[in-house]
């Protein structure tokens, strides 16, 4: 178990290296980034909300956006540069199991989404301190209650944005495991994306009462099979307390999201063992 | 248990296009390979000798047959752990030196980190990658991509090796340095086992030879027993004129032998490339 975790780590280890090192990352980082800092000069445009929402709505908007595509072209272009470069022969040829090898790396790509994560996350909450800071200002020389927004509520936020995509990366491992091209595995990877976001109308028409039996069916297997996404964005009632989270609504949300982020590696796990390499 | 691999009845399909076509990429291949030796699997292109090793290592599975390694069931980690492979016209990250490659590969190979230091430099002396181990990979001509390659092979002193192409797109320099490896490896009884279709290489360095076709088995043995020729033999003399030939053609005949040719002795192209080539660098 110790030999079988400390190999894993050495494949997450040099996962790491190679992703940091790749351009895509640092453009989808400084592109992520500038549209970050961005927020501050276009709160203008903050259509009669708050403007601490409208810089979060942006930042947390880019953070969602790039972070799904780098999840999903990074973590494709690693395996098929493994499995393409033939790389994965030299080192399944050793003592490696293919499950150590995928979870290798799944944790090489959660770390580097991780990085992305929280250089973002620390960029909007340095930019919402300071418009915080001008708005408390200026509310109290109106006489008015400031906007405020919650630093406890940014790290949780943090936290679940991780998580969800890990989830994504292990969905988009899955159909590595499975796929022959890069290409098949993008277009698949996105449109799972897509259908987590939109999983919940699934949901609430699962709830709706129907004649028929294969649809009913349908809905069931989507519902599971697809994670709702959407559960994840949480910013509004997190960062500004737009509206009160539920007690144990974080707990639920973190153990679906583990839930599914483990049996999308288990799955993908026994796919590649039967893969020929 | 004398096999360092043992290959019973051994067949391999590969299902192509969607219609899901057979092709037979090896058929019933039966082999037992001796510790201890350099044993060469020969044939052309496409011949299966490469879907042979991926199925001994376990890269793919076989359709039929059973393969054990060192007395252990292929494909096992406890199998692995003993063999090292050099995959054809081998890739690494280009990222990491090649110092950092040879210790990665350790680390996956389960070498204790007591010993991951003395383990890497001797892979790295043994390949003579030990100057330019510093340098990223990515600067590496392909004999240097090559030997950091055997280098990661061999730095859990494995008691199988398993070099596919080693030599392919080296030159004959470079060549004869991995032959030399090989050597080295023989002569601390490893086994080596060495798919190639570089001919002239397999016949210096090997004990024994296996060659396929159509991924059949067609001749197997001793490379001294395959290759000569009991009713024929090979003379060498220095000096001989007309006469002293007539007078030896006349006491062969008198004896029921035959002369059938006479020719002058050659040296090989190879030979006389690394003489020239050699003896410049080292000028």
């Amino acid at each position: 178990m110790k030999d079988s975790l400390r190999r894993t780590l050495w494949i997450s280890r040099v996962t790491f290296l190679e992703a940091v090192r790749q351009r895509f990352f640092a453009f989808l980082l400084v592109l992520s980034a500038a549209m970050v800092l961005s927020s501050v000069s276009l709160r203008v445009f903050d259509f009669g909300h708050g403007e601490l929402k409208f810089i979060a709505d942006f930042g947390f908007g880019g953070m969602f956006f790039f972070g799904s595509v780098l999840a999903v072209v990074m973590t494709a272009q690693l395996f098929f540069s493994e499995i393409d470069n033939k790389t994965a022969l030299t080192l399944l040829a050793k003592p490696l199991s293919r499950p150590e090898f995928l979870l290798g790396k799944f944790f090489g790509a959660w770390a580097v989404l991780g990085v992305f994560v929280l250089v973002l996350a620390s960029l909007q909450g340095v930019v919402l301190w300071a418009r915080e800071q001008e708005l408390i200002a200026a509310a109290e020389q109106a006489g008015r209650i400031p906007t405020t927004f919650s630093i406890v509520g940014l790290c949780q936020l943090v936290l679940l944005q991780w998580l969800r995509l890990g989830v994504v990366i292990a969905i988009v491992l899955a159909i590595s495991a499975l796929a022959r091209t890069f290409l098949f595995t993008v277009v698949v990877g996105s449109l799972a994306v897509v259908a987590g976001q939109l999983q919940w109308i699934a949901q609430d028409a699962f709830l709706r009462p129907t004649d028929s039996p294969a649809y009913a069916a349908f809905l069931w297997i989507s519902t599971r099979l697809i994670p709702n996404l959407q559960q994840f964005n949480l910013a509004d009632a997190l960062v500004l307390g737009s509206s009160a989270v539920e007690e144990g609504a974080l707990i639920a949300v973190c153990l679906s999201g583990l839930a599914y982020l483990a049996a999308y590696l288990t799955l993908g796990s026994l796919i590649f063992r039967q893969r020929e390499i | 248990m004398n096999s360092a691999i043992s290959v019973r009845h051994l067949t391999k399909d590969f299902r192509i296009g969607i219609r899901g076509l057979k092709l037979r990429a090896v058929d019933d291949l039966s082999l037992e390979i001796p510790r201890g030796q350099v044993y060469g699997l020969l044939g052309p292109n496409g011949c299966g000798k490469s879907t042979t090793l991926k199925v001994v290592l376990g890269l793919v599975s076989a359709t039929a047959g059973e393969i054990s390694i060192l007395g252990e069931p292929s494909a096992t980690s406890a199998a692995r752990r003993r063999t090292g492979f050099l995959p054809e016209a081998p890739y690494f990250h280009k990222f990491l030196t090649g110092r950092e490659l040879v210790r990665y590969c350790a680390q996956l190979s389960g070498v204790a980190a007591s010993d991951l230091d003395a383990a890497v430099e001797d892979a790295l002396g043994l390949a003579a990658m030990k100057e330019a181990a510093g340098r990223p990979i990515g600067t590496y001509s392909k004999g240097m991509l090559q030997r950091i390659g055997f280098a990661q092979a061999v730095v859990h002193d494995p008691e199988l090796i398993i070099l596919d192409e080693p030599t392919a797109g080296v030159d004959p320099v470079g060549s004869a340095s991995i032959g030399r490896m090989i050597h080295a490896m023989r002569d601390k009884g490893k086994t080596v086992v060495l798919c190639s279709h570089l001919l002239g290489q397999v016949e210096q360095v090997c004990d024994r030879v296996a060659i396929m076709d159509r991924g059949k088995l067609v001749l197997e043995g001793a490379v001294e027993d395959v290759l000569s020729r009991r009713d024929r033999h090979v003379m060498t003399i220095e000096a001989m004129t007309p006469a002293a030939r007539s007078a030896a053609e006349a006491a062969l005949e008198a004896h029921g032998a035959k002369i059938t040719s006479v020719t002058h002795p050659r040296r090989s192209l190879e030979d006389l490339f690394r003489e020239l080539v050699t003896g410049s660098r080292d000028a």
